[in-house]
């Protein structure tokens, strides 16, 4: 495969900073933002180009953007719209500003970078984390809800862009990030049963790089478990 | 006396919903909507549900306090920005996402946290049938509609555990509004979009408080057609509207 320009959001944590490693491990050149300050950045994290900003606010996002098109001198060849927020809590618990950062982050900064990365999308790929929560969730119903809509949006932009960007929605199964916990959940019996964050983040990228497959694509056990790829690393290692 | 709470009463199906619910004895209508009242109404709350200001939001959730508690709540305002994705402004996709999406979510969390719902009420959800189609040429609001729905499936269970209230998810297709006038490609026919009046009189009339309603024998192929082949049916969305759009 030709090496790539990848953009990653949340590229400094959890499922983000495994795929920003999936990528570089298989050869592509790899920028990202994240929302903590370059002084936080874990200690092993990879020599790249690096911006913090927060994507709650609209200014966050074109920040992003301007930085994304300037590194990539106009060419990416694949966007990986990973990062979110959001908390395992009912309606009545939430705050008017966590529902508004929630939205901000999970789909509105999303759209603002579609739309101001397209023209550097052409003959690319747009991959938009989403989640298996987006089927609808009685414990998280604002996460989820942003994570249909951000399925909702990218199942329309994929036909739209279709023959010019290769848009996909992928949805991960649970993953051990640490974001359940973080988003309120309490640890239980099941995280035992979570997938792995770094053959979670190989599967995302080959499902975003692919140039074929559905347009919506949940990842989760079986595809994580017993992906080709992931039998054919194994057989030459 | 049923209290009734209408989004976007002002215009459409909200304002055939409210005209129904006016005729009726023993009803009483709260319209939200972002334009003040034509004839001067009085049970009207000119209110912007995409409005990102906290103040605007402190003042209706105490005017809603001074009106509810409510027995039938009907999320129903919506916008939409059509074309292609990247020629219209981004601007106008994010008021999309604010109106239909984060507006719903701003007033639910009001209503719950005030305790404005009354028990074996009902709230009810108008998201489009582009839930089960894809919506090539409007993303924004296919998106909107999506996470609106999304929101209905999981606010299901906890609204009913918590205080047996009914929630209800409507997903209309065509309809014959200014909206659909607004939105529908060129040359579109508009006897062939369902009368508002009609469809505001399935979701007052629902009697057995199923969850789903796709009104009309035409949108229920489609969403059943949808649901069984969710890209095909996406593709004949791309090739039927939005080809004609742009
Ligand atoms: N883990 C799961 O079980 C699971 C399941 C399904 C889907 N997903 C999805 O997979 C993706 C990655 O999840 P994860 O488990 O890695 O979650 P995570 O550990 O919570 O990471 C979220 C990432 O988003 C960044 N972020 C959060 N708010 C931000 C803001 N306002 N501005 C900029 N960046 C912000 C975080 O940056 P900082 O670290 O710098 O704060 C972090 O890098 C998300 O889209 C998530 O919804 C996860
Ligand atoms: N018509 C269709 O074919 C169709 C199909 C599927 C779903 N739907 C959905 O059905 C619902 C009703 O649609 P409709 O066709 O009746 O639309 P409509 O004729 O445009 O009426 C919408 C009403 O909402 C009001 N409104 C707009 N923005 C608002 C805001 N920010 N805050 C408060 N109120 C606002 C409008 O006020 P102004 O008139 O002053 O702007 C108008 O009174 C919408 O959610 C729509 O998405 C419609």
């Amino acid at each position: 495969m030709k090496a790539k320009l990848i953009f990653v959001t949340g590229g400094a944590s959890g499922l983000g900073l495994e795929l920003v490693r999936a990528a570089r491990r298989n050869g592509h050149r790899v920028i990202c933002t994240g929302r903590r300050g370059a002084q936080d950045l874990p200690v092993d994290f990879p020599d790249i180009p690096y911006l913090s900003c927060d994507l709650a606010s609209e200014d966050g996002a074109h920040m992003a953007a301007d930085w994304a098109l300037q590194h990539s001198v106009g060419q990416i060849g694949c966007a990986l719209l990973n990062a979110a927020d959001g908390y395992f809590r009912p309606m009545t618990l939430e705050t008017p500003d966590a529902i508004t950062r929630v939205l901000s982050v999970n789909l509105e900064a999303n759209m603002i970078l579609a739309h101001r990365l397209y023209p550097a999308l052409g003959g690319g790929h747009l991959a938009l984390i989403g989640s298996v929560a987006h089927k609808g969730a009685a414990g998280m119903p604002v996460y989820a809800a942003s994570k249909a809509a951000l399925d909702g949006f990218g199942r329309a932009l994929a036909e739209e862009w279709r023959g010019r960007t290769y848009v996909r929605v992928l949805h991960p199964g649970p993953t051990a990030t640490g974001m359940a916990e973080r988003a309120g959940r309490r640890p239980n019996a099941a995280d035992k049963l979570f997938l792995a964050p770094r053959p979670m983040a190989q599967a995302v990228l080959d499902a975003a790089l692919a140039t074929t497959g559905r347009d919506r694509q949940v990842i989760s056990y079986g595809r994580v478990l017993f992906s080709p790829a992931r039998w054919r690393r194994k057989g030459a290692a | 006396m049923t209290r009734v709470l209408i989004t976007g009463g002002g215009s459409g199906l909200g304002q055939a919903l409210a005209a129904q619910c006016r005729a009726q004895a023993g009803m009483s209508v709260c319209v939200v909507d972002i334009a003040p009242p034509a004839d001067g109404a009085s049970d009207w709350i000119t209110h912007d549900m995409g409005d990102p200001a906290n103040d605007s939001w402190s003042a209706l959730s105490d005017t809603l306090a001074a009106k509810g508690p409510f027995d039938l709540v009907i999320l129903n305002a919506g916008i939409n920005a059509t074309g292609r994705y990247e020629q219209v402004p981004v601007a106008a996709h994010l008021a999309v996402a604010r109106v239909n999406l984060l507006g719903p979510m701003r007033l639910l969390h009001i209503l719950l946290h005030k305790n404005l719902l009354t028990s074996g009420g009902r709230v009810v959800f108008i998201s489009s049938l582009s839930v089960f189609t894809g919506y090539p040429g409007a993303a924004s609001y296919a998106a909107s509609k999506d996470g609106l729905a999304c929101l209905a499936r999981s606010l299901r269970k906890p609204l009913r555990k918590a205080g047996n209230i009914h929630v209800q998810l409507v997903c209309p297709g065509p309809m014959d509004t200014p909206h659909a006038t607004r939105h529908a490609p060129e040359g579109a026919r508009a006897d062939r979009r369902i009368d508002p009046a009609k469809v505001a009189r399935m979701i007052l009339a629902q009697p057995g408080r199923r969850f789903l309603l796709v009104p009309g024998a035409g949108a229920r192929m489609a969403a059943a057609a949808g649901r069984a082949f969710p890209q095909t049916m996406t593709r004949i969305m791309g090739k039927v509207l939005f080809r004609k759009l742009t």
